[in-house]
């Protein structure tokens, strides 16, 4: 009897051994965003693609882009991380940063590296002079008009200025050509965030200094959020936009029910796309115009939404993390997948990315006039109470200016705690 | 003698069988509950492998009660929708089950069909009504105002949009403002409403067919009509029913967060979706303690207002 059970129980652990032996491959956990930027197919053929080179299982969960936040930082305060790399908003830097919660890559990245990336992408992932994430997606935000809307209302081409856009608005409301030209993402959420930021921009300011502290009350940010304002009370704006995402934005862009937004760069192929867009061909993407007073000094500007590839400060295999970071990232990856922005110099320029994608140019020049939200730890507070007072006003429950100044006032007691 | 030791030992193996129960409660009811009112003293905030801790008393119980303006924004909205829904919930539930309680031809069809909307997981209601609610391009609702030419063709109504019901008059609007009361919170308490006013209606229902029928037919041969059968029999016998209706339901509105979250996330904040945000958002783990506990605080308070208003020693 006990030499069966012997006899038993070596035959398990034999087996166990196998089944040990059979998946000598190692995993790695990623979590991405499926959202805007590239879509999850793509994610999961780059990822099958380095499995197939380096004999890696790679485990990808796709989440919303609200979701991450969160999931990052319960994987964070695990005493083993749940995922070995994650994508890093650079909103997050700061964050996760001061926190540890992701390594710091300076060792990883070459010199070579540095030198094919814009310091504007590069930057916005530096925090206390380390990089804590591989630049991975060149998201910003672009013009998108309605050619046709823009003919039929008696004008020859986009607007330059912000001025020129609401006289064809207005022009385009009279004729009844469209109820409610302009669409916009001004939800409450972060996208409301980055839109005000490109506006503010647009009147020749930002919406906090070099240190960190809000001076978005003052002058171009508070011009910038009358400007929204007066959108909606002149009906130019439609109503909506106070619960639109910039997924619903594009809806409403892509299905002729407004002449003029701006969005993310994944907004172009969509609507180009006949089987879900109602403009192909009338739908056009350009520069953002800016206020007539900066337009003799800067042509356009924008906000970033750039994204980078982190790996944990808990992850147990950061050495394989870093090479499924180098390969996703790389010039070779980024070229195959030209349907957004690549971060390389190399590539943004070469022949093949500008016979493949005619729009390069215009995203050249657009990305180069970026503006960044504020690098600060708490960031989701601070811009949760931006997003608070910024929609108060839009609601028409606030002034513009008092709302900004309250909106200072709280951040600066946020940012004095830390 | 004999019998006492056996009662001990009876009580003893008790005590054994229970013992698993017990661990389990205190393993995921009692020892997390114990652990978050420890957090909520602290200064938490999440670190890599674990949670930074230092110990701060009171600050975090003041900090929302008395500086946080959100805070009672918070309550005023989360009272406006406890106590709307509630009363919506009841008044539909009784009217409900009142007609249910009827004999007529279908009335086992009727009473099955009318459960569906509770069988309807949360997420998926609010998902849905997301939906109904939606601009052109999806919104059912407004396709139906379309078709029946309520709405012309290129008119989209914003139901999710935040303009205060009755603003223009005088009292009323002002109160609308102050309670943080919007279309979209109203529209809220309509998609939530459609859930649960099926469970509402079966617990009445159940509270009905325990009154007996001869108490009617006396009310009917003393001249009784509908209303004072309903005010003098059906209501005053439906307390129980009423009582419970009325503490779980005010327990599940008060915490609300699913349905409000994924239609509108912060965009309206009742203290429930405040809590998320300051604790699961902002990783103020103390901070976002303490907010819970002041919720059950107010539960409890109001489970106690209840009790005392209807509890009675026989039960009626």
């Amino acid at each position: 009897m006990r030499k069966a059970i012997v006899i038993a129980l070596c035959m398990v652990a034999l087996v166990a051994v196998g089944c040990l032996g059979a998946s000598a491959a190692e995993t790695l956990n990623v979590i991405y965003m499926a959202q805007a930027g590239y879509q999850p197919d793509d994610i999961r053929d780059m990822a099958d693609l380095f499995e197939f080179l380096t004999d890696t299982k790679v485990n990808i969960t796709f989440v919303k882009y609200d979701e991450q936040h969160e999931k990052i930082v319960a994987s964070a305060v695990a005493p083993v991380a749940t995922y070995d790399v994650i994508l890093l908003d650079l909103i997050w830097t700061a964050e996760f940063a001061s926190k540890k919660m992701v390594v710091p890559l300076d060792d990883q990245i070459t010199a070579e590296m540095r030198k094919d990336i814009a310091p504007a992408i590069m930057d916005a992932f530096v925090f206390d002079g380390k990089t804590w994430a591989m630049p991975f997606l060149a998201n910003f935000q672009l013009f998108f008009y309605n050619k046709d809307m823009i003919k039929k209302a008696g004008f020859a081409g986009p607007p330059k200025t912000l001025e020129e856009m609401v006289e064809q608005m207005k022009a385009m409301k009279a004729k009844n050509i469209v109820k409610y030209p302009w669409t916009d993402s001004w939800n409450q959420k972060e996208g409301l965030v980055c839109e005000y930021v490109w506006l503010t921009g647009a009147f020749g300011g930002d919406t906090f200094d070099a240190s960190g502290k809000p001076i978005f009350n003052e002058g171009p940010g508070v011009k910038a959020l009358e400007f929204m304002v007066s959108l909606l009370k002149e009906g130019l704006a439609n109503p909506k936009c106070l619960t639109n995402d910039e997924t619903a934005a594009k809806d409403d862009f892509i299905s002729g029910n407004a002449a003029f937004t701006t969005n993310w760069t994944f907004q172009y192929a969509l609507m180009n796309d006949p089987a879900v867009s109602k403009v192909v061909g009338s739908g056009e993407m350009g520069l953002i115009p800016v206020s007539k007073a900066i337009a003799d000094k800067k042509k356009t500007a924008s906000v970033s939404g750039f994204q980078g590839a982190a790996i944990m400060a808990n992850s147990r295999k950061k050495d394989l993390a870093w090479k499924y970071v180098k390969f996703i990232t790389s010039p070779l990856v980024q070229r195959s997948y030209l349907q957004e922005m690549p971060v390389w110099t190399s590539v943004q320029k070469s022949a093949y990315a500008n016979m493949m994608d005619q729009t390069m140019a215009v995203k050249s020049e657009q990305i180069a006039a970026v503006h960044h939200r504020p690098k600060v730890p708490p960031y989701p507070e601070v811009s949760s109470i931006l997003q608070r007072y910024i929609h108060q006003a839009l609601q028409m429950k606030m002034e513009p200016k008092a709302a900004l100044d309250k909106a200072a006032e709280e951040i600066k007691a946020v940012l004095a705690k830390k | 003698m004999l019998l006492r030791a056996h009662d001990a030992s009876e009580r003893r193996l008790a005590w054994w069988l229970l013992a698993p129960s017990v661990a389990l409660i205190v393993l995921v009811v009692i020892g997390p509950l114990l652990f978050a009112l420890y957090l909520s003293f602290q200064d938490a905030e999440p670190t890599v492998g674990g949670i930074s801790m230092r110990f701060v008393g009171l600050a975090n119980y003041v900090h929302h009660l008395v500086q946080s303006d959100l805070f009672w924004m918070a309550v005023r909205v989360t009272v406006y929708f406890t106590l709307v829904s509630l009363g919506v919930e009841l008044i539909l539930g009784i009217a409900i089950a009142l007609v249910l309680n009827e004999r007529f031809w279908g009335r086992s069809v009727v009473r099955a069909m009318i459960l569906l909307p509770w069988a309807v997981p949360t997420v998926v209601n609010a998902r849905m009504w997301e939906w109904i609610f939606a601009g052109s391009k999806f919104g059912a609702l407004n396709g139906l105002m379309k078709v029946l030419r309520v709405f012309p063709p290129t008119h989209d109504q914003v139901w999710l949009g935040f303009d205060v019901p009755f603003e223009a008059v005088p009292v009323l609007g002002s109160l609308f403002k102050w309670m943080g009361v919007t279309r979209a919170l109203n529209m809220i308490i309509v998609a939530d409403t459609w859930k649960v006013t099926p469970l509402v209606a079966f617990l009445v229902l159940a509270g009905l067919q325990t009154i007996p029928s001869s108490l009617y037919e006396a009310a009917t041969v003393d001249g009784a009509g509908f209303w004072r059968k309903l005010t003098h029999i059906t209501l005053p016998l439906l307390k129980p029913v009423l009582l419970v209706i009325l503490v779980l339901r005010t327990m599940e509105l008060f915490r609300v967060f699913d349905i409000i979250y994924i239609i509108m996330q912060y965009s309206i904040r009742v203290l429930g979706v405040l809590t998320y945000e300051v604790g699961m958002k902002f990783l103020h783990f103390g901070s976002g303690a303490a907010l819970s506990f002041l919720v059950a605080l107010f539960i409890l308070g109001l489970a106690l207002v209840y009790i005392r208003l209807f509890y009675t020693e026989d039960g009626y």
